[in-house]
């Protein structure tokens, strides 16, 4: 692998933070100040924003997304620090409330309303009539204590920090944004001369940019990784470079860099994408089939059928109409089930 | 953000999620507080489909998410009819005593510290009687007047 290496800081110290804190928080005998764990967990909160999430442009949809982003971790670490199992399911409804907030932001309007219907509104009262009827006196003396606190919370934040390593080895679009560097830059140059010197600053002599531009890595493969040249025809870039640099003709050459430009970046957004195969039938009831490339948005993303509900009704009745007859037998079964289960016990105790 | 960049945000905030639960799960010994973590993983996951179903541009994911509503929904009834079960036999809703279904072969979990005595009961409140003494028999024929 040719890619450069990740910075491992940036994942370690928000996990490291988050682990100690976690550690201090949670119910036990010897108990830190929670003033102490709290502030090192919203460091730890502070640092994962700060070092976690990308962003290019400060946009409205990135300030909502880290404001419930935020919001949902502050209540998850709140949750499984709680004595009290009511404060907790309370903490879980503020988690589940700003999940919602980013299913919106994802352009899941149905499932924001249907998970604040069935979670917040009818799973944790459900919750709350159980600790009604079974915990009248609020904290019981077993919610002071946790079993095992250090060692699942460094099992917790181990897998936590592989999960995002992985992630960032997957996405890494380092190579991509060096093209993209080096392109913007040539298309601000004036010559000919500046132009070429941009996109080869750097690189050793006899190892120019189109040779790299094919090097560039697409997908991390189990054997070798897929290159940029397989995925597109980098010669058709090529060959109109070459003889427009050897004419001199600057304003061909600035045409050719753009439109590579445009190409690269939507080559930078399949990145560590597996796609499934072109030839293979997939149905578009659920709005584009995986294998299909439609035209982006105006803000580059692939578009979702414009209604949501009518959309999801489409696909669940044709795509998925096992599944669903399936889910509906299985809510009878759990609700015959539940019945069962405490009416048994009134029978035998009269 | 671009749409790779994006999803790689929303991926994070999913693991992160499921972590947490995890740990609230692995650590606490309430059971409705095992049970809310294992809900917060849920959640996490269903993050996660939802940042995918937006990335590839159908509803898929989505359509996944609602199947999980579904089955956690039911899952929740269940498992709550249960608490109530369980605590009626125990009077207590702390995992660690039903250490008797574990395999056999395990040794049981022992508390290294003895858990703290429980929370006083508030005593019952004392209300003078109201109303008018009932009468003694006999003893009001002896105190005339007063």
């Amino acid at each position: 692998m040719n890619t450069p290496p990740l910075e491992l800081w940036h994942i370690l110290l928000p996990v490291g933070l988050g682990l100690v804190a976690i550690y201090w928080m949670l119910p036990g005998s010897r108990r830190m100040p929670p003033v102490l764990g709290g502030l090192l967990g919203a460091v730890a909160l502070l640092a994962a924003g700060r070092f976690l999430v990308r962003f290019e442009v400060v946009t409205v949809e990135l300030v909502l997304f880290y404001i419930f982003s935020g919001l949902a971790l502050l209540a998850a670490g709140l949750m499984i620090t709680q004595r009290n199992p009511v404060h907790a399911a309370l903490s879980f409804a503020v988690v589940v409330l700003s999940t919602c907030g980013l299913f919106l932001l994802q352009a899941a309007p149905f499932l924001m309303a249907a998970t604040i219907i069935v979670y917040a509104g009818a799973i944790i009262v459900t919750f709350l009539f159980v600790i009604m009827l079974a915990q009248q006196s609020g904290i019981d003396s077993a919610d002071a204590r946790s079993r095992e606190p250090f060692l699942s919370s460094l099992a917790g934040f181990v897998l936590l920090g592989s999960l995002i390593y992985v992630l960032q080895i997957n996405y890494n679009t380092k190579q991509f944004d060096d093209v993209s560097a080096r392109l913007h830059r040539a298309l601000q140059a004036d010559t000919a001369e500046g132009m070429k010197n941009a996109l080869e600053e750097g690189y050793e002599p006899g190892n120019n940019f189109f040779k790299a531009l094919r090097r560039v890595e697409v997908e991390q493969s189990a054997g070798e990784p897929v290159l940029l040249g397989k995925k597109i025809e980098i010669s058709d870039y090529e060959q109109p470079w070459l003889f427009a640099e050897a004419d001199g003709d600057t304003k061909t050459m600035r045409q050719v860099l753009e439109h590579l430009a445009a190409t690269v970046q939507a080559a930078r957004e399949m990145t560590g994408s597996r796609q499934p195969l072109p030839q293979l039938r997939m149905s578009s009831f659920a709005g584009q089939a995986s294998n299909e490339l439609l035209p982006p948005d105006n803000l580059g993303r692939p578009q979702l059928p414009a209604a949501n509900v009518a959309g999801l009704g489409r696909t669940l009745f044709s795509d998925y109409l096992v599944a669903v007859e399936l889910a509906a037998t299985l809510l009878l079964v759990a609700v015959i089930g539940a019945i069962v289960i405490s009416f048994r016990r009134a029978e035998a105790q009269r | 953000m671009s749409p790779l960049t994006a999803l790689q945000n929303y991926l994070v905030v999913g693991a992160l999620l499921f972590a947490l639960g995890l740990i609230g799960f692995l650590t606490r010994r309430n059971l409705i507080i095992m049970f809310l973590s294992a809900e917060m993983m849920l959640q996490g996951v269903a993050l996660n489909l939802v940042a995918f179903a937006r990335f590839r541009g159908n509803l898929h994911g989505q359509v996944f998410v609602l199947f999980m509503l579904t089955v956690a929904a039911c899952e929740a009834a269940i498992a709550l009819a249960l608490f109530l079960v369980l605590y009626q036999r125990r009077h207590t809703l702390d995992v660690s005593e039903w250490q008797d279904l574990r395999e056999p072969g395990l040794d049981p979990t022992i508390d290294e510290e003895p858990l703290p005595a429980p929370p006083p009961e508030e005593p019952m409140p004392k209300l003078t009687p109201a109303g008018r003494e009932p009468e003694k028999v006999g003893a009001k024929s002896d105190v005339s007047g007063s």
